[in-house]
């Protein structure tokens, strides 16, 4: 039922661990833009002008990126998850 | 500031108000990182460690807390501290820090994020000075406005004074106290602001948590009765206040009573009285304004001075037997060197020996403050311009803690706020009054400009103006950082040294020794040593041990400086009374680590001479014929033959340390050593660290009899 | 020679000791504790007689007493004087020292391993057995040579038992001068192997030699069975004398490229005890100075190590040196203090390497292939060594591998960053382990790739939460002056 280890191959990381840095600081740069932005947005925005599409869509633009930046910065410091 | 971003050429796609919201947004959120990051010093450079010797028990009990629930904490008697009495953790101290870590803690434990308890607190008190950044801007935005809020905000998360007590590692109460005034009187401010009962019950809130966290929340009960006073004085006393004292006073006490080492202390001992007299002066006064509206003018004249001749008579007599019987106890020593700062020198040698209850020096306020020195005259200027309920108040604080902080070191902690603050206040006024004055020739019509410009270079004026300040501002940033880095981010548990080809050494010979007391002696060995290493014994070499940083019983303390001073057979006397089985002493002469146990040996000659059973220890035998401290053969025979003296120096003698020097010099005190042959009789050597910075000594047990 | 045999050791065992799959979530439930080896081997407990075909014809014995180890490896030129062929033969442990054994093995003449498995004897029950198989059965007359080599622990008793400072320390081996085995011995010699020129006293019983740091006995004819006569030599040694008390060694797998490995390690000096006072003065004065006492070790690490830190409760230890060789990396491990005899010092070791290096994949399946313990210091003891194996939040079907019996715990779950339901923890224990155990074991276990995006998606999830909370926060109005309000807008 086992494979034996010659069929096998050897396992690396499917993103190379050296481009780590690189990614955190260009997803999370790209999600703090878009934070910022739907912060901004939600400040200056009054009860009329508000459009509820847009708030959701920035949202979740700024947490897609965060997050993906979030877990890159782990990965750099050295927290594997 | 604001109007400089206002009247700014627009960016097409963003209206001023969102470019206004952005800049506010941007400018606070990177003080609050700036606060955190430039308290990182002593992380990058060491590790992540607690620092010094006080957060090293806070750190204990907080570990203590989480380990065994908040129950076990409260009732919690550590004998591993003041051996043979022991002390009881939970009635002795102020828990707000340990709980508040203890919370952080179990809250990122719930999230599964596995952060060790030590992180924690090494990095509780950046975390809080962050928020301590964020309050200063809502307390500065309700005195002025937002701009001086942020330059306020700015100024705070880098002054020096208030991050010597802040960098990461330095786990102390003082970490979360900052926070917990400045909140308080930003919940005071608005309170007196609005008036209302929501305001002053968060107020009282704030105040618990500081009442729970420092002990310096003296000056804040007695600051806030103070405002009230001049609000009184300065006729401005209304409904909007006597809500806010009134609520504060009763809802705060109550609950400031709850922490059990407070106890009953705010309606029983003196420094509380402001307070109480206060509260009953408001009542009084809102009567008297309730009766003078129902009543004609000489009637209420009459009822008036028979009202306050009766009260003041009661209050007088009542005060006087209370405090005969001991009711309210009577001023203690630490509150008198805040008014007199000879008194403690004089009267309690415990509290002189405390470096940070030293009288300030006036470099230092400039060197914990610079810039803000001279900004701050200009920021009461402002104040005083414009008078307002809440100006009285920043006033009050400023001047106030001007006085406390040039009495003791410590409190220039309470001083760096404030200084911020109303430097905030001055340098933003400043600004916006003359960039005002750039501004016009851009964008202003040539006709009204005419009519303004009633004086010459007025915009060049400015333009100096503005590049002076900036020019200061830029200095402090720099003097800062300067000073954070140099001053105030060494852990002091590590010491490093630069070595002559300029690579660094590091001396982690405090952690060696405690490692191996720690693993090689008996689990419930106890180990004599100066208090100051008593913190450090327990939180990391898990030992008990006879006398700790809480110098709480002067007695004990004193015996063992009398054991330090006395000579060996006198000393092993003391020993077995303390059942003692090492003995600790930091010496510095062999690497030159001036702060070790020689250089600190007079204190506890005058400690350990101070009470009844160590009459016998008089100063003036340590010190040669002619007046000095001196441990080469001229010193006196009696300091060279004390235990103290035997233990630093045992086998010293032999050693070379400097190059063209006999063997046995001394290169903290730059003398050859005066005794070096001798041998040790109740003692053996246990343990010496490689640098010699600590030497550990068992005490033999008795002789056999017969032997 | 270590890998090797722990390569061939490993493929006869895959069969023996395989391990039992069970559910993720049984294993849990059931907190019981099993023993491999009693589970498969000692369920159908091995009973041997001793054949009366079998001789030694010739042994050649070297005692190693030359570290804290005690190292005997016998060459024995075994004979069949039967009719029928011989396929295997027992090697026996005297009573005396059956609990100080760690380690047993035998190979042919070649250097090929054999297989050895534990045994008993009718009749003699205080003595342990090893049955060695044979590659081929030896037939009738013929001879072959088989070398054995064990591993003993705590078999060396310091003499006396404290010392001072600046005092040797000196030990006693007390052990059998004749070979401990079931059958007729024809012929045996045996050399004792100390390399120091200090011993005190030893067993004078003709014929014997001394040259340095050597004595030779024998050789001695026609030994019967079971013949136990005292050796013992006491002489001086003093190599470091440690023992590591505990071991704890964390493995944590992680998809992302890379496997985190922690030890938390107790040792402590066992050697003669320090009497007296420990001077700082003279343990300065030159090198030589408290000659028992260890100042530093070598610990050797994969050579694709990175990241190593080393701790403790206290902090980091600032003193150790790290090289990076071609093979592996070595650290140059300072404790705190030198330790002298009796005293105890722990740490904490780590490090990182990448997953390439020990995890193999084809599709959904996933091996993981890495050494139960590794090297700690040369001629290492460890009296108790946990190993615990933390896999990504989500693997399935788990199988262990081991290469020679341990006791393995029930699994349990880690919780960690951005763990939901806990990753899973394979726990084993061993006691008593040297060097000769540096060998692999194999974890076979099922990931589905996809599962990589949960952590992700959770930050995102928790985000996008956060940011919704806000859309509704300014949605909210609690203003009691409703009129005014939208008097304002």
């Amino acid at each position: 039922m086992s494979l034996e280890i010659e069929s096998m191959v050897r396992y690396a990381s499917p993103i190379n661990p050296a481009v780590f840095p690189h990614l955190t600081l260009l997803l999370l740069g790209i999600g703090i833009f878009f934070t910022a932005w739907f912060f901004v947005y939600e400040v200056t925005s009054t009860k009329l002008s508000r459009d509820l599409f847009k708030e959701l869509l920035l949202s979740l633009v700024a947490a897609l990126f965060s997050g993906f930046g979030i877990l890159f910065l782990l990965l750099w410091v050295g927290i594997y998850v | 500031m604001t109007v400089e971003v206002q009247t700014k050429a627009k960016l097409p796609q963003l209206s001023s108000d969102k470019q206004l919201t952005f800049i506010k947004l941007a400018v606070l959120s990177m003080a609050a990182i700036l606060s955190f990051a430039t308290r990182l010093f002593s992380v990058l450079r060491f590790e992540s460690v607690i620092h010094e010797f006080d957060p090293y028990f806070n750190y204990r009990t907080t570990r203590y807390l989480t380990e065994e629930g908040f129950y076990n904490f409260h009732n919690w008697f550590d004998d591993r501290a003041w051996y043979p009495l022991g002390r009881i953790i939970g009635g002795t101290i102020y828990p707000g820090l340990m709980v508040t870590s203890a919370t952080l803690y179990n809250i990122m434990q719930f999230l599964n994020i596995t952060i060790d308890i030590r992180n924690v607190c090494v990095f509780l008190a950046p975390f809080f000075s962050s928020l301590t950044t964020i309050v200063t801007y809502l307390l500065t935005k309700e005195l002025k406005d937002e701009g001086s809020g942020l330059v306020a905000a700015a100024m705070i998360a880098i002054v020096p004074g208030y991050i010597s007590r802040s960098v990461a590692g330095s786990y102390d109460n003082e970490g979360i106290a900052i926070f917990c005034m400045l909140l308080t009187y930003y919940f005071w401010i608005k309170a007196v602001n609005t008036g209302t009962i929501l305001w002053a019950t968060m107020t009282a809130l704030a105040y618990f948590y500081m009442v729970s966290s420092w002990g310096g929340y003296v000056f804040l009960i007695n600051l806030i009765p103070l405002h009230v006073l001049a609000l009184m004085a300065l006729g401005r006393f209304s409904s909007r206040v006597y809500v806010a004292y009134s609520t504060l006073y009763c809802v705060g006490t109550i609950l400031s009573m709850q922490i059990s080492f407070v106890g009953f202390q705010p309606v029983q001992s003196s420094e509380h009285m402001l307070a109480l007299g206060t509260f009953g002066l408001c009542q009084l006064y809102a009567f008297a304004q309730y009766l003078r509206a129902h009543l004609s003018p000489a009637n209420f004249e009459l009822l008036f001075k028979a009202l306050c001749t009766t009260l003041l008579a009661t209050l007088g007599t009542a005060a006087a037997v209370l405090t005969i019987t001991g009711k309210i106890s009577p001023w203690t020593g630490r509150f008198y060197s805040l008014l007199d700062p000879s008194y403690a020198k004089n009267h309690i040698p415990i509290i002189a020996s405390v470096s940070e209850h030293q009288p300030t020096s006036w470099s230092s306020f400039y060197f914990d403050l610079q810039v803000l020195v001279f900004l701050f005259p200009a920021g009461l200027y402002f104040c005083f311009s414009k008078l307002t309920d809440a100006n009285i108040f920043i006033i009050l604080y400023g001047v106030l803690s001007i006085y406390f902080a040039g009495v003791m070191v410590r409190l220039m902690l309470v001083l760096a706020p404030v200084m911020c603050i109303v430097s905030g206040l001055a340098a933003s006024s400043l600004l916006s009054l003359h960039v005002k004055d750039i501004e016009p020739k851009v964008e202003k019509h040539e006709k009204k400009k005419k009519h303004e410009n009633n004086l010459v270079f007025r915009s060049e004026v400015g333009a100096v103006f503005v590049c002076v300040l900036g020019c200061l501002l830029i200095s402090y940033v720099f003097h800062c950082t300067w000073v954070t880095s140099e001053a105030y981010s060494s852990p002091s548990i590590v010491l490093s040294a630069r070595a002559h080809d300029g690579s660094r050494i590091i001396f982690d010979d405090f952690r060696e020794a405690y490692t191996w007391l720690k693993m090689n002696t008996k689990e419930d060995a106890k180990v004599m040593s100066w208090w100051d290493y008593g913190y450090q014994i327990t939180a990391m070499a898990n030992r008990t041990v006879i006398v700790d940083n809480n110098t709480w019983n002067n007695t004990h303390i004193s015996r063992v400086g009398q054991a330090m001073a006395s000579t060996e057979e006198k000393a092993y006397e003391i020993m077995q009374e303390l059942d003692v089985d090492y003995v600790l002493v930091i010496f510095g002469g062999l690497v030159g680590y001036s702060s070790d146990d020689i250089n600190k040996f007079l204190w506890m000659v005058r400690i350990g001479g101070s009470t009844e059973r160590g009459a016998h220890i008089k100063e003036a035998d340590y010190y040669t014929g002619a007046g000095e401290f001196r441990v080469d053969s001229d010193g006196s025979s009696t300091l060279l033959n004390c235990l103290m003296y035997k233990m630093s120096y045992y086998k010293f003698g032999l050693v070379y340390t400097e190059g063209g020097r006999p063997p046995g010099f001394d290169r903290v005190r730059g003398a050859e050593i005066g005794n070096k042959d001798f041998n040790l009789d109740v003692l053996e050597e246990a343990y010496t660290t490689e640098h010699w910075l600590v030497r550990i000594y068992k005490v033999k047990p008795l002789p056999n009899r017969g032997v | 020679m270590a890998c090797t045999s722990a390569n061939v050791v490993k493929c006869h065992c895959q069969k023996k000791w395989s391990s039992v799959t069970m559910p993720a979530m049984a294993k849990i439930q059931f907190c019981f504790t099993f023993i491999l080896f009693i589970a498969i081997n000692c369920a159908s407990v091995n009973v041997d007689n001793i054949s009366s075909d079998v001789k030694f014809k010739n042994v050649d014995r070297t005692i190693d007493l030359s570290s804290q180890l005690v190292k005997i490896s016998q060459k024995i030129t075994l004979e069949n004087s039967g009719k029928s062929p011989v396929k295997s033969f027992l090697v026996a442990v005297e009573a005396s020292s059956k609990n100080n054994l760690a380690y047993i093995g035998a190979k042919d003449s070649s250097g090929k391993d054999l297989r050895v498995s534990e045994t008993t004897v009718k009749g003699h029950d205080s003595a342990k057995f090893w049955r060695v198989d044979l590659k081929d059965a030896l037939n009738a007359g013929s001879t072959v040579v088989v070398t054995s080599e064990t591993v003993f622990t705590k078999a060396l008793q310091p003499y006396p038992t404290a010392i001072t400072q600046q005092e040797d320390q000196l030990v006693k081996y007390t052990g059998n001068l004749y070979v401990y085995s079931p059958y007729q011995v024809t012929s045996q010699k045996t050399n004792v192997v100390v390399v120091t020129k200090g011993i005190e006293s030893f067993s004078k019983v003709k014929p014997f030699s001394q040259q340095d740091g050597a004595i030779q006995y024998g050789p001695y004819p026609n030994v019967a069975p079971f013949t136990e006569k005292e050796l013992s030599v006491h002489y001086k040694n003093n190599s470091p004398f440690l023992t590591v008390t505990r071991i704890e060694r964390l493995i944590e797998v992680s998809h992302w490229g890379n496997i985190a490995i922690e030890e938390l390690i107790e040792v402590e000096h066992t050697g003669a005890k320090l009497k007296g006072p420990f001077s700082r003065y003279d343990y300065q004065q030159d090198l030589h100075s408290g000659p028992a006492s260890v100042r530093s070790y070598k610990t050797l690490l994969p050579a694709s190590a990175s990241d190593v830190y080393y701790r403790d409760t206290n902090g980091n230890i600032s003193t150790s040196n790290m090289k990076v060789k071609k093979d592996s990396v070595e650290l140059d491990l300072r404790p705190r203090y030198p330790l002298f005899g009796g005293w105890k010092t722990h740490y904490t070791l780590g490090y990182n390497v990448p997953s390439y290096e020990y995890l193999y994949h084809s599709g959904n399946e996933y091996l993981l292939k890495m050494r139960v313990i590794d090297h700690i210091f040369d001629d290492m003891q460890v009296d108790e060594l946990t190993t615990k194996i933390i896999l990504p939040e989500g693997s399935v079907g788990i199988k262990l591998n081991v290469p020679y019996p341990v006791t393995r715990l029930a699994d349990s779950l880690h919780y960690t960053y951005l763990d939901t339901k806990g990753r899973p923890v394979i726990t084993f224990k061993k006691s008593n382990v040297v060097e000769n155990h540096i060998q692999d074991f194999q974890l076979r276990y099922t990931f589905p790739r996809l599962l990589m995006f949960q952590e992700p998606l959770l930050v995102v999830g928790f985000l996008y939460a956060l940011f919704l909370l806000v859309i509704i926060y300014v949605r909210l109005d609690f203003s009691i002056h409703k009129a005014e309000h939208q008097h304002k807008d």
